[in-house]
């Protein structure tokens, strides 16, 4: 009985190796990535391997796995890794015949990097304040970026810290690009005085407002939304300034070892189909083809004012290294 | 009769490690082309099949030729039948065959890789090479074994060395395990500290970085300003360990030596912190003492005053890594309270010293070597701990947090984690010699051979009260922090919806029944997992953690230090820099395990390993030596001794190993962020997903079910292993 | 006695063993010895003369750094413990805790694979042999020290060792209990004609159960002999005063014969047993029991000043002094006390004395 046992499952196990797979890594929501790997598996009969880890674990493993890769395909999260992925040449280059039914934002994306990541969606900054703990302090609503440096706000604002997250090195960016390098450097160093903790994670300054630990969390404003659609007391605001924005990206790994899948799955993705399929999980960002639908509850990036974010300039390593360090020596060591 | 009996033995010992290799070579495939724990290979049967070739196959193909130079090596082992066993070159022949054939191993191993030449000067001295390899198969590791286990049987062979055969085996099995899982990563990360931008090396930059003034300044200490990481590290990882082990003391000795009624009650109690997922804790801290937290307002409101985010900072890790880590100390001390041999307390007694008296002078002593031990536990988990400081840490900066993201943030500084690293492993080293210069080289043997007929004496009042009004205290506080976790898992959303619901539950854990059982519950594959891999951990934790604690304390022999020190090395470093390191070193041939659940069990069995190895040291150090001389004397061999004397007196150590690595492995995150596959999804992981999006209910409802399959465990282990009976009398205990 | 227990005694034999410790820690130096098969051999001496650090390396614990040992004429110089036809009774008995009676006696034939009917037909005739019928089910705990030191025993003798070591068995047994068990332990091994070697610093214990008494001082073989040997003709003034306490005084030896010489002190002429080599300046061993003590006055023998005298019920216990010193005498009660402060005429009985080189 047991031999049989043994036959049986030996069978069955060298039956499923030789099953076509995809090692999908997925940076974005868990039920996001679930639904997005079991919706290709029933399509394409690929049996898919879906890892998720945030971008920067994400990154890390790749780039320690590059001697040997073991992933297919990195699906989601912030671009900015995305980019130093290609910079380093860790991801293949690839175009998409899907590649004339998206936005220009996502197209020029891939472009800056060598056509070695494309946009799937992409999200605006802004931030979010609790509406509760701001009536309680008697505090003004907040609209604009330079709300935020009003002496009343001290002790009032939660933002990551740029070294350890994307979203705030994002802020410290689009800052340079509003204001120019002085003037974003003066804005960062007003904020300072008002910021009662830099987080490590980029998410954590509007949970934090959401659970009433802080009064403003800057963020990404579908970052936001969630909280506000969860039941949270969270008002989203659209700074009146403009804001720069993150574009979610797709890359195939370098020296894929199921090349053919991977590249299905990558075509899959950008169709307006597989991205509509956002709203059944509530992410409420902004999908990068342009036959997808959308979320009345997701920030219209039509009407906010978006800066024309540099992705080239502000995701190098040199640029990202220089800011990072000025930051560090010009802001974060004056007293609060 | 008994001596020609053990001289077959040692010759049949020899023989089977050669068969055993050879077999190896010859029908079990050479490299591991597919996942540890698939038997594919089975159906084509290795020695004519091409798709798993063994060693011998390939090189009859002309593949893989340079395996065949150990092989060579290894046979000429084989000459030592016909070498008499007393002559010295009999142990120099098997020594000699056998490191030869593990460096050429090794040396191949290292060298070649799937893309041919794995280093550039390589290819520059011999030409570019074609021909590529993948990590070892069953058969390259057992043979790797066999030629290791020739070479200690070669060792232990030298004459006039009284050297055991078992015990030069275990310590070369536990040396070579411990350096390829230990030290082999942890040198590949370290190696990047001296990495500079430009893929160069530099001594003189790996200094600067490593005494830049931003690390070490004391400006907190005066009140100017924040200090450096690592001395903010080092601050809290001593009060933490200074308060779990006093608190840890408090539980062991009223539940050990005091009739308090709520005995048992706290006895599980004080377990419960350790079997609570990560993060969990942290988010119910928030919702009592966080600014908008019940007991901040409250008591801001009956002051007058306005609610203030005391608690993020250095309070906020204290509270919560003191009520986490208590139970390691208490797991630590209760076995060495209890293992305190009651006649010598009574002694003191009759020699005049009333109860408090006899307890500072012979009790308190006796244990110093269980209270050095849990302040090494505490002050190490501290410093690695990065969950806590992560969620409470406000603007402190630790080591472990700054080496997390070092790595996974926005910056990919691998060169400054791994200073950061080294920082950390300093600390852990001045801990240890700190803990060694301590104890010291008195002797705390209490338990020997002659039976003990002592009562325990009674706690003296000084100290009970005392004890039992901290404890309480501190059992109020866990109900209440458990309460808010509970609480937190029925409700619709935490914090905001205090509707009663049990849908979390439901959506984590739901069953279907359709002809079977359907497991539509969104983790139990996250919780399967996490339970195959655990229990798999566990005994190989506890087996490796104790036998090496029966070396260090039993055997002497060369590089003992060392030794011990690499044993309790894995402990010391973050998880996260395991997880990297294993990474970098375990994604490439000659060990190729990632995306395995095997790299998890290892990881596991290596993380966890030295608090087998610190419970067993304690409880060890208790035991007479001459049990063990006279079990020899009465024809014993070391392993018997081991299984029928000193295991069944440590049954308190192996319990507290097998939950230790139990419940680690079960809540474990650091190291399991970076190993996690697909396949090999853990629970940790999955509920750190959920609270990354804010779906606190259903993180919080998968963790309580956690804790209770973990108590649940608990409860199971300790009925299995049972306790020990050594007729020690029982005091009439009187109730306080 | 019973029939299942049977002997295997076989001789012991060291052959310039030395044990050093570190660098230049000497435990044991340089030492030859042979105890014969079938008989009880003490090592005497006191604390820290190497005699345990001896009896260890028979057993197989320690292992020598220089010389070879021989049980059985067969060199067992590199065998561990385990691989030794040899049973040893722990000073502290080492009696595992958490096995009973039966199991602790079981434990050793266990071990040497014995079929199961065998392990318990032993197992009880070892019990019964040492009267513990009946205790099979208790844990050591859960007996008397007495109780436990046969446990002990037991358990070594069941196992038919070559060789049987003792190290210091009767250290935590009561005066009673001591005298009882040596006499048991000797009416065993005579019984089994066991071989034994035995370890104390207790010279009345060595005296009474030894065929051979070893005596060490200083990780050294001080003398070797048997008790009678040892006694009446020591052969240092440490073995002298070691064994039986002895008064050493200073003497001018006025002639040398083959087996007795002629010695004086002050004006007292007489003849002791031994000889000395001239070269080694000889002391005069007085043993307090063969001091006669007499109130006559005699011009030539010794005589002194009672310093003190204390009654212990059979004799009388003086201390003298005169112009030879001081010395330490023993006199039954049957004779009469002599009061402190009186003068007192001293002679040695018999061969009562001997001389030892200093």
């Amino acid at each position: 009985m047991k031999k049989v046992l043994l036959a049986v499952s030996v069978a069955a196990l060298a039956h499923t190796a030789q099953a076509a797979t995809l090692n999908l890594y997925c940076s974005a929501q868990e039920d996001w990535c679930q639904l997005m790997s079991k919706t290709f598996e029933e399509k394409t009969g690929i049996n898919v391997k879906m890892q998720r880890k945030s971008s920067g674990e994400t990154f890390a493993q790749i780039r320690a796995e590059s001697a040997n890769p073991k992933g297919d395909v990195w699906w989601g999260g912030t671009g900015d890794p995305h980019l130093q992925a290609a910079e380093e040449k860790l991801t293949a280059p690839y175009v998409s015949p899907m590649r004339g039914e998206l936005q220009d934002w996502a197209i020029s994306q891939a472009k800056s990097a060598g056509d070695r990541t494309i946009g799937i969606y992409s999200g605006a900054l802004g931030y979010g304040y609790n509406a509760d703990l701001l009536k309680k302090n008697n505090l003004p609503a907040p609209s604009c970026w330079k709300d935020l440096l009003k002496p009343e706000f001290k002790g009032h604002v939660q933002i990551a810290n740029p070294n350890s997250s994307g979203t705030a090195y994002t802020t410290l960016a689009t800052m340079m690009q509003l204001f120019g390098e002085g003037g974003g450097f003066d804005y960062m160093k007003g904020l300072h005085k008002n910021v009662n903790q830099y987080t490590k994670s980029g998410s954590a300054p509007i949970k934090a407002s959401a659970r009433g630990e802080s009064t403003v969390g800057i963020v990404f404003m579908h970052d936001a939304v969630k909280q506000a659609v969860s039941g949270f007391p969270i008002k989203v605001v659209a700074p009146c300034e403009g804001t720069g924005y993150e574009i979610g990206s797709m890359s195939i790994i370098d020296g894929a070892r199921n090349m053919d899948s991977a590249k299905k799955f990558y075509d899959w993705a950008l169709s307006a189909d597989a991205q509509s399929l956002a709203l059944q999980v509530k992410a409420f960002q902004v999908p990068s083809n342009k036959g997808s639908k959308t979320s009345p509850s997701a920030p219209n990036l039509a009407s906010i004012k978006l800066i024309d974010y540099d992705f080239k300039k502000y995701g190098s390593s040199a640029e990202r290294k220089r800011l990072l360090k000025k930051w560090d020596d010009d802001v974060s060591t004056l007293p609060q | 009769m008994k001596r020609d009996l053990q001289k077959a033995g040692i010759d049949s010992n020899l023989r089977l490690w050669l068969l055993v290799g050879i077999a190896g070579y010859l029908l079990l495939p050479w490299y591991g082309l597919e996942d540890f724990w698939t038997l594919g290979w089975v159906i084509s049967f290795p020695l004519f099949s091409s798709d798993n070739p063994s060693g011998l196959f390939l090189i009859s193909q002309g593949d893989s030729l340079w395996i065949l130079p150990s092989l060579l090596t290894f046979l000429l082992s084989g000459f030592a039948f016909r070498l008499p066993r007393a002559n010295p070159s009999y142990s120099r022949l098997l020594m000699i065959t056998g490191l030869s054939t593990l460096i050429l191993v090794v040396t191949q191993g290292l060298s070649i890789g799937i893309r041919g030449w794995t280093t550039g000067w390589l290819g520059e001295l011999f030409g570019s090479l074609d021909a590529r390899q993948y990590g070892m198969g069953y058969g390259g590791l057992i043979f790797t074994v066999a030629a290791l286990m020739i070479f200690c049987h070669g060792l232990a062979s030298r004459p006039r060395k009284g050297a055991d055969l078992f015990v030069t085996g275990a310590i070369g099995l536990v040396t070579a395990v411990v350096s390829v899982f230990v030290f082999f990563p942890i040198f590949i990360m370290l190696m990047s500290a001296f990495r500079t931008e430009d893929g160069g090396g530099s001594l003189l930059l790996f200094f600067q970085r490593l005494v830049e003034q931003k690390l070490w300044q004391v400006d907190c200490l005066v009140g100017a300003g924040p200090c450096g990481v690592a001395i903010n590290s080092f601050l809290l990882a001593v009060s933490v360990g200074v308060i779990t082990t006093v608190l840890g003391l408090c539980f062991a000795l009223i539940i050990v030596r005091t009739g308090f009624r709520f005995n048992k009650i706290l006895r599980a109690l004080s377990v419960v912190p350790i079997i609570t997922p990560p993060f969990v804790i942290g988010l119910a801290i928030i919702l009592l003492f966080g600014l908008s937290g019940a007991v901040t307002t409250t008591v801001a409101e009956w002051l007058g005053l306005n609610p203030t985010r005391w608690v993020y900072g250095f309070t906020g890790v204290l509270i919560a890594q003191t009520l986490a880590f208590t139970p390691i100390a208490f797991l630590v001390l209760i076995g060495v309270v209890e293992s305190v041999s009651p006649s010598l307390e009574e002694a003191a007694q009759t020699l005049r010293a009333d109860r408090w008296t006899s307890f500072k002078t012979v009790t308190l002593p006796l244990i110093r070597p269980g209270l050095a031990n849990a302040f090494l536990l505490g002050f190490i988990e501290s410093m690695a701990d990065f969950g806590n400081p992560l969620v409470l840490g406000g603007n402190l900066d630790v080591l472990s947090t700054e080496i997390f993201f070092a790595i996974v943030g926005a910056q990919y500084d691998q060169s400054g984690a791994a200073i950061l690293a080294t920082i950390l492993l300093g600390f852990t080293l001045l801990a240890f010699y700190f803990q060694r210069f301590w104890l010291g080289k008195k002797s705390y043997v209490t338990v020997t051979g002659k039976g003990d007929s002592g009562i325990p004496i009674q706690l003296p009042k000084r100290v009970a009260i005392p004890a039992i009004s901290i404890v309480s205290l501190w059992t109020v506080f866990t109900f209440v922090v458990y309460g808010m976790i509970l609480y937190g898992s029925v409700v619709e959303l935490w914090g905001v919806n205090n509707t009663l619901t049990f849908k979390h539950y439901i959506t984590a854990f739901g069953l279907d029944w359709k002809d079977g059982i359907i497991w539509s519950g969104a983790a139990w594959d996250s919780f399967w997992t996490t339970m195959m891999i655990s229990v798999t951990a566990a005994p190989f934790t506890a087996a490796v953690g104790l036998l090496t604690a029966y070396l260090l304390t039993r055997q002497k022999f060369h590089g003992q230090n060392a030794f011990e020190f690499g044993t309790m090395l894995s402990f010391a470093i973050p998880g996260t820099v395991i997880g990297v390191s294993y990474i970098l070193a375990f994604n490439v041939p000659p060990i190729e395990i990632t995306g395995t659940g095997l790299i998890l069990v290892i990881s596991f069995i290596f993380r966890n390993m030295p608090v087998g190895v610190r419970a067993g040291i304690a409880s060890m150090t208790q035991i007479d030596k001459s049990l063990d001389e006279s079990s020899a004397t009465l024809g014993a061999s070391t392993w018997a001794t081991l299984r029928h004397v000193i295991m069944p007196l440590l049954k308190s150590a192996t319990v507290a190993a097998l939950v230790y690595s139990f419940v680690r492995a079960m809540t474990a995150i650091s190291a399991v962020i970076f190993l996690v596959s697909a396949e090999y999804d853990m629970a940790t992981s999955y509920i750190i997903g959920r609270v990354e999006n804010n779906d606190y209910g259903l993180a919080i409802a998968y963790s309580t079910t956690l804790i209770v399959v973990m108590l649940l465990a608990i409860l199971l282990l300790q009925f299995l292993v049972g306790r020990t009976k050594i007729g020690r009398r029982h005091a009439e205990l009187e109730s306080i | 006695m019973s029939q299942v227990i049977k002997t295997n005694a076989a001789d012991v034999r060291f052959e310039g063993v030395s044990k050093i410790y570190g660098k230049d820690a000497v435990a044991v130096g340089d030492i030859d010895l042979t105890v014969e098969a079938g008989t009880l051999a003490t090592l005497l001496g006191p604390s820290g003369c190497g005699k345990t650090t001896t009896l260890r390396m028979i057993a197989g614990l320690e292992l020598p750094t220089a010389g070879r040992i021989f049980v059985g004429g067969e060199d067992v110089t590199d065998l561990p413990a385990t691989q030794r036809d040899i049973a040893m009774v722990f000073q502290s008995y080492a009696l595992f805790p958490h096995m009973s009676v039966q199991e602790n006696i079981a434990y050793g034939l266990v071990n040497s694979g014995m079929d199961r009917d065998e392990i318990a037909e032993r197992t009880l005739s070892g019990m019964d042999l040492v009267g513990l019928k009946g205790f099979e089910k208790r844990l050591p705990s859960e007996l008397s020290g007495g109780q436990q030191q046969r446990v002990a025993v037991a358990r070594a003798i069941v196992l038919e060792p070559q060789v049987l070591l003792f190290d210091e068995p009767l250290s935590n047994l009561d005066a009673k209990l001591r005298r009882q068990v040596r006499e048991e332990i000797r009416e065993l091994q005579i019984g089994l004609g066991l071989t034994v070697v035995y370890v104390t610093h207790d010279q009345e214990e060595a005296l009474a159960v030894s065929d051979k008494i070893v005596v060490m001082d200083k990780a050294k073989i001080a003398q070797i002999g048997t008790p009678v040997d040892l006694y009446d003709r020591p052969n240092s003034v440490f073995v002298a005063d070691f064994i039986g306490e002895a008064n050493i005084l200073g003497c001018d030896v006025l002639s040398r014969g083959e087996s007795e010489s002629s010695v004086r002190i002050d004006n007292y002429q007489f003849t002791v047993g031994n000889v000395v080599p001239e070269d080694r300046e000889p002391r005069l061993a007085v043993r307090p029991r063969n001091i006669a003590l007499s109130s006559e006055s005699n011009p030539d023998v010794l005589s002194g000043t009672v310093k003190k005298v204390s009654y212990v019920g059979s004799h009388y216990e003086y201390t003298i002094v005169g112009t030879f010193g001081e010395v330490f005498a023993i006199e039954d009660t049957t004779s009469p006390l002599k009061p402190e402060g009186s003068e007192v005429f001293i002679t040695f009985k018999g061969r009562g004395s001997c001389l030892v080189p200093s």
